[in-house]
């Protein structure tokens, strides 16, 4: 277990959105932390605020949505009392984020070189030939063949893939402490996908960059993140590293979407596991668990019903749960 | 870039060709023997005769279509049958004034429309947004030759600010500028509103998009997000709204002359019509038209320098 | 309880109704339009005089219990000649609408939807009538069969029809690719009814945008018409009429030709707040494709 102070630590964030009877909690008291070198996988279902939580920590949410309270601490200063100018110079600087949709991230009408130049100069004063030079690097960095020649070409004469790894070079052009990647690969296809993947892992390792990977994909969580939060309904419900919490999930939800994924080794027939039901609409669920109605194990319970599970150490300090049985979650629940 | 020229040249000349079908075709759709219109009193059977055989008017109806393209191609439109003198000489004495008229207009109209609608759609909410909104709802909403009224009823005759007229036969530079001043911003005004809206819609529709919200998450300033990132984008939905918008004005530019009797092509074709100088009235269409076209194609080909995805195909 | 199929057509009717209630631009709009329908549907029992009843000894009379706003130049009653114009436009507007949007949809979405050869010709057709500028294009057509109301109504019609096509393709263009359309054919729909049941309704968001820009332009189109003499005749009061009547004694009687310039300028004003306050509505989509396509 790491001691490193959090290179991200989000406390008790919340998000409203103005609805028709009051603010609606699109992100509803998150608590996170990631450390210098380490991923942590968001997971949940859409819907379930997970980029909204780290596009409220980059102050990204539009309006009429904003940042009630909480805390978002990077680098010692929290990131919710900043302004408008100071949050600008960290973006891009400190802590970066790339999006889903590799086709539409970027500009389609400047060159690659033009757009990386861009944020290069964003936040330093650089020559435009150093600028250039600076470019090509980060190009082949995040290995773009031929870079020195693809810098003047424009997006669409780059594959999905490609993209991806030039807004990642973006990203990553003034070294940040912390990278948040918002499914970077959903929209990619397979092999893609590992060789982002990987890059990002090598960006891990090598830079000891903290990045935040949010996926709803569990294999991609299994085989690269060290940590993992399960996200429900605007709130955290699981959180632990990836090894505890795949062997022993300590909240229903968690083991629900393990066990909902198809096994190669399941016998012939077998039926598909499904949460049945929908996640409440944000603003909806006002006390007692968010997931009570779906919850094989808590469903109809007056404690689920009424209260309000706190996150709280399930099994060891480091792997937390927000549910009232957590500690009686047995392993044979799981994957059969 | 040189295919896309090609495809925009080609393009121009189809609907050159069009048009002036087109406006062939307008002009004989007219009920009844034009020239027994336009003999009218003095319309004896010998007359008519001799009037269609020189109009050519009593050859089959294809001939006649090709004879008309091929005067057309040498700039001879046919012969008003008011003064007797060739259309092209008609319509060319009454395009300067045209010109100057829309060129001014347009320049106001952008000069005023476009920032507006930027500034609109970056302060998208704020009651400097709502502001412009209201003013470009009047602004289309009142027809142009009621603001022209207005206008000369209140700074030309009450506040005697500008000439009632819209032109004056004396001579001298300040003269002709200060007779074209008022026509010039009533029109501008008018299609400013259009402008504006449109800018706006076409800044807001960028600003959505994802790549500026990537821009923003690098730390790229509101500033240059705005003027570098988002207009470029904007640029070739707001050349396409000028294109349209000075289409539009051409139209309604008639409207203008008739109002600060001012000459011009609109007025030309008036009398035209009034006249029932239907020779006249088709020239002056086409080379409107025609206008029209070499414009859109212009702006055409300068999507293509804009636009790198039309490039590259 | 399973999670319900995605429904394919257009969402309930009452789920729309709501935020187009909210929307304060389009309820003002409707509303001052059916004012406008009202006074224009009961002119002979609003009107407290004849429009045509001219009487010279009373021109110019300033506003009184007869004459709620004044007589013009030949005596008639000003109030009377403006509601009976309301008639008018509303004429214009509905006719125009009815004519251009059956005609226009109809060759847009079979542009749109068949492709090929049938779409080039279409765009090609269109590119050359809207080259002639609109109001010009109407002019020419007037002054080809000769002023009245039918003519004003056919000639903006003709002149607006390519505009609405232009619009119904570009939307049929996006209807088109989608997923519904294309399941419909893998089950052997016939294209005839994939085009009436599927690809028309979805597109009708869109052309009620458009109907209430044709019917702003056509008042305003009629206005233009009347007031250069070439569109309804006088004595017919239109306001366009009205303003070229008070355009002669506009120095010292300007009443007359601004209050007919408002009438003109308070219905397109809301006819424009119908049409804005739907764009924002229905589909947010729909900006790009209503907004410059429809002048």
């Amino acid at each position: 277990m790491s001691t490193k102070p959090y290179a991200l630590e989000i406390r008790r964030l919340r998000t409203v959105f103005p609805g028709p009877t009051g603010p609606l909690s699109i992100v509803d008291d998150v608590t996170l932390g990631v450390r210098p070198g380490e991923m942590l996988a968001v997971v949940g279902e859409s819907g379930s605020g997970k980029s909204m939580t780290f596009l409220s920590a980059l102050g990204l949410v539009s309006a009429p949505g904003r940042v009630e309270s909480g805390q978002v601490l990077v680098g010692g200063r929290d990131l919710v009392k900043l302004s408008a100018a100071e949050l600008q110079a960290i973006r891009g600087q400190s802590i970066s984020m790339i999006f889903q949709d590799p086709l539409s991230g970027l500009n389609p009408v400047f060159t690659v070189g033009q757009q990386i130049t861009e944020v290069l100069r964003a936040h330093r004063r650089t020559g435009r030939a150093e600028a250039r030079r600076e470019a090509i690097r980060l190009l082949e960095r995040v290995q773009i063949p031929d870079a020195h020649r693809r810098l003047d070409d424009y997006p669409h004469q780059f594959s999905g893939g490609m993209r991806q790894r030039v807004l990642t070079a973006m990203a990553i052009a003034h070294s940040p402490q912390v990278l948040i990647a918002d499914e970077p690969t959903t929209a990619l296809d397979v092999t893609v996908q590992a060789q982002v993947l990987e890059l990002l892992d090598t960006l891990r390792r090598e830079a000891g960059m903290a990045i935040v990977l949010i996926t709803h994909d569990m294999g991609i969580v299994a085989r690269h993140a060290d940590r993992v939060a399960v996200m429900y309904a605007g709130r955290v419900v699981e959180e632990g590293a990836v090894t505890d919490v795949f062997a022993q999930p300590r909240h229903p939800y968690t083991l629900s979407l393990l066990r909902s994924i198809p096994q190669l080794d399941a016998p012939v027939g077998a039926e598909l596991m499904a949460i049945r039901g929908q996640p409440p609409l944000p603003g909806t669920v006002r006390q007692g668990c968010p997931f009570e109605a779906r919850c094989y194990l808590g469903a109809g319970r007056p404690a689920c019903r009424e209260g309000r599970p706190e996150l709280a150490p399930a099994a060891g300090p480091a792997h937390l749960s927000a549910c009232h049985f957590a500690e009686t979650l047995h392993v044979q629940e799981a994957i059969a | 870039m040189s295919r896309h020229l090609a495809r925009s040249l080609a393009q121009l000349l189809l609907t050159l060709a069009g048009v002036v079908t087109v406006a062939f075709f307008l002009m004989r759709a007219i009920p009844g023997d034009p020239a027994l219109y336009m003999l009218g009193d003095y319309a004896t059977a010998d007359a008519v005769a001799v009037l269609r055989a020189k109009l050519g008017l009593d050859l089959p109806i294809l001939q006649q279509y090709l004879l008309f393209m091929q005067h057309a191609l040498t700039g001879d439109l046919g012969t008003s049958v008011v003064t007797g003198q060739p259309a092209m000489t008609e319509i060319a004495s009454s395009v300067p004034w045209s010109l100057a008229l829309a060129v001014s207009g347009m320049g106001i109209a952008i000069a005023i429309g476009v920032p507006l609608g930027i500034v609109s759609a970056s302060r998208h909410g704020s009651w400097i947004d709502r502001a412009v909104m209201v003013g470009a709802l009047l602004g289309i909403s009142f027809p142009v030759f009621w603001i022209g009224l207005v206008a000369i009823l209140g700074l030309a005759h009450k506040a005697g600010l500008f000439p009632t007229l819209g032109a004056s036969s004396e001579p001298g530079l300040w003269t002709s500028l200060h007779h074209l001043a008022l026509p010039a911003i009533v029109l501008g005004l008018s299609v400013a509103a259009y402008i504006a809206r449109l800018t706006r819609s076409a800044m807001l529709e960028v600003l959505g998009q994802d790549f500026i919200r990537v821009a923003r998450a690098m730390g790229v300033s509101e500033h240059r997000i705005l003027y570098r990132l988002a207009l470029r984008n904007a640029l070739v939905p707001i050349l396409a709204v000028i294109s349209v918008t000075f289409a539009w004005s051409l139209g309604n530019a008639i409207l203008i002359e008739v109002v600060f009797s001012r000459p011009g092509l609109g007025s030309t074709i008036m009398k035209a019509v009034l006249a029932r100088d239907y020779q006249l009235v088709q020239a002056g269409l086409l080379v409107l038209a025609g206008a029209v076209v070499f414009v859109n194609t212009t702006f055409n080909i300068l999507y293509g320098v804009i636009d790198p995805r039309l490039r590259t195909r | 309880m399973a999670a319900e199929p995605e429904p394919v057509a257009l969402p309930a009717p009452q789920r729309r109704l709501a935020p187009m209630l909210a929307h304060s631009g389009l309820v003002t709009g409707a509303v001052i339009l059916v004012l406008l329908a009202l006074v224009a549907l009961l002119a002979p029992w609003l009107a407290p005089n004849s429009p045509d009843k001219t009487d010279l000894m009373r021109a110019f009379a300033a506003p009184s219990w007869a004459f709620p706003l004044g007589t013009d130049q030949f005596g008639r009653c000003l109030l009377s000649r403006l509601i009976w114009g309301a008639r008018v436009s509303l004429e214009v507007a509905v006719a125009v609408v009815a004519l251009s949007l059956s005609i226009g949809t109809v060759l847009g979405a079979l542009a749109g939807y068949l492709g090929g050869v049938v779409e080039r010709v279409f765009t090609g057709l269109n590119d050359v009538l809207l080259a002639f500028p609109g109001f010009l294009l109407a002019l020419a057509i007037v002054a080809a069969r000769g002023s009245s109301l039918e003519s004003v109504v056919l000639a903006v019609s003709i002149a607006y029809v390519p505009r609405v096509a232009v619009v119904m393709r570009a939307v049929v263009l996006t209807i088109k690719p989608r997923a519904f359309i294309e399941a419909s054919h893998a089950i052997g729909m016939s294209d005839l009814r994939i085009l009436l049941r599927h690809v028309i309704p979805n597109a009708f968001p869109p052309v009620i945008v458009v109907a209430t820009v044709s019917a702003a332009t056509a008042i305003l189109a009629e206005a233009g018409l009347s007031f250069l003499g070439l569109g309804v005749q006088p004595p017919t009061a239109t306001w366009g009429n009205i303003i070229a009547d008070g355009q002669t004694s506009i120095v010292e009687h300007p009443f007359i030709s601004i209050a007919a310039g408002l009438c003109i300028a308070v219905t397109v004003i809301a006819l424009n707040l119908l049409g804005d306050g739907l764009r924002d509505t229905l589909d947010p989509q729909m900006r790009r494709q209503t907004g410059l396509k429809a002048l």
